[in-house]
C-alpha cells in the first residue's frame, strides 16, 4: 500500500509533463471568429487600383465571395498567391482582395508581376475595416455567401487541402439553392 | 568591485523593465479620467497576435492599431464596458481574458479544482495511515 502511495506524486508528475508536452505542439491556434454568421460590417474605403474611388460594402456585390486580406510584405500571402489565381480562373466564385496596411506602390507592382487575383483590391491602410473583421493577421480570408453573410473563416494562407476543408462544400451549398 | 557589478545590474534590470512598458506612441488626454480609463483598458486587453502579452505590453502592429482604436473610442467618450463589448464583438471573449465556459474549456475551468480535490484527498490518506500506523505502535 505505502509503494502504491508514494508512487503518486511519480505518476501524477509524468500525467502533467504528457499533458503540458501535447499543449506545446498547439502552435498557431485559430482564434474563434465572431464574425461568422454576421453581415460583412460597413466600410468607405479607396481602392488599390483608384485612391479616388470609394468602396463600400456595397461594391462587393458579386457573390459568393471571398475577402482575402493581404499585403506585401507578408510572406504567407505569396505562398496563397498562385491558389488564388487558380481560383479566379477555374472557379466561379469572385474573390475580392483587402490590402492591408501596405504600401500602395509596392502592392501594385506585386499584383503587375504575379497576376492579380482580385475582382478588386480595397486600400486599408490603417487597417480600419480589418479591425471590424477581427482581423490579427494576414493572410487571413473570409467566404461570403450569397446574402452577404460571412460563413467561413481561414487564418494562414488558403492552400488546395484548407480550401477542400473548409470552403468548398459552402461554394456548393451556395450554388445549389 | 562587487558594488560597481552589483549597481549595474541593478540598473540594467530597471531599464529594461522601464523600457519595456514606454509607450511608442504618446495619446494625449484632456480628461483624466479617459487617460485612466484608457491606460487601464490596455493592461486588461489582451494582444491577438502575441498572445501571451497584453495590449500595453505588445508593440504588434495590430496591438498598436488596437491601441488606437481604443484611444479614439475612450477619447470619444466611451465607458468601459462600451469598448469591452466594441472589441468583444470583432476577436471574442479571447480579447478580455474571458474564456466561455464550454466542452473545449471544461479543462481550463474544471482542472484546479480537480488538481485541489485531488491533492486533497492524497493529503488526508497521507494523513489518515500516519494516524492508524502511530496508534498500532502505541
Amino acid at each position: 500500500m505505502k509503494r502504491v502511495l508514494n508512487s503518486v506524486p511519480l505518476v501524477a508528475f509524468g500525467i502533467l509533463v504528457v499533458v503540458l508536452y501535447s499543449f506545446l505542439n498547439h502552435e498557431n491556434e485559430q482564434l474563434e471568429s465572431v464574425l461568422v454568421d454576421q453581415s460583412v460590417p460597413e466600410f468607405k474605403l479607396p481602392s488599390l487600383e483608384n485612391p479616388n474611388n470609394i468602396l463600400s460594402k456595397s461594391s462587393v456585390n458579386k457573390l459568393p465571395a471571398l475577402i482575402n486580406v493581404w499585403a506585401t510584405w507578408c510572406i504567407a500571402c505569396r505562398v496563397e498567391h498562385p491558389f488564388l489565381m487558380q481560383l479566379k480562373n477555374e472557379s466561379t466564385l469572385t474573390v475580392y482582395g483587402l490590402n492591408y496596411k501596405d504600401d500602395r506602390n509596392k502592392a501594385l507592382d506585386l499584383l503587375e508581376n504575379d497576376g492579380n487575383p482580385f475582382e478588386f483590391s480595397i486600400f486599408d491602410q490603417q487597417g480600419k475595416l480589418a479591425i471590424d473583421l477581427g482581423v490579427y493577421g494576414a493572410p487571413e480570408t473570409f467566404f461570403v455567401d450569397k446574402k452577404g453573410i460571412i460563413r467561413e473563416r481561414h487564418v494562414g494562407a488558403l492552400t488546395q487541402k484548407v480550401w477542400k476543408e473548409k470552403f468548398e462544400r459552402l461554394l456548393n451549398e451556395d450554388t445549389d439553392v | 568591485m562587487f558594488k560597481k557589478f552589483f549597481t549595474l545590474m541593478l540598473v540594467t534590470i530597471i531599464y529594461s523593465l522601464v523600457s519595456a512598458n514606454e509607450p511608442q506612441v504618446i495619446y494625449p488626454f484632456e480628461d483624466s479620467v479617459h487617460e485612466e480609463r484608457f491606460l487601464s483598458l490596455l493592461n486588461e486587453l489582451r494582444c491577438p497576435k502575441c498572445q501571451g502579452s497584453n495590449l500595453a505590453g505588445s508593440n504588434a502592429p495590430i496591438a498598436n492599431d488596437l491601441k488606437r482604436e481604443v484611444y479614439e473610442l475612450v477619447k470619444s467618450g466611451k465607458t468601459e464596458e462600451e469598448v469591452k463589448t466594441y472589441l468583444i464583438d470583432r476577436y471574442g471573449n479571447f480579447i478580455v481574458y474571458d474564456p466561455p465556459f464550454r466542452p473545449d474549456t471544461y479543462a481550463l475551468w474544471l482542472g484546479p479544482l480537480f488538481i485541489f480535490l485531488l491533492t486533497l484527498s492524497i493529503i488526508l490518506v497521507i494523513l489518515l495511515t500516519r494516524f492508524s500506523n502511530s496508534k498500532r505502535n502505541q
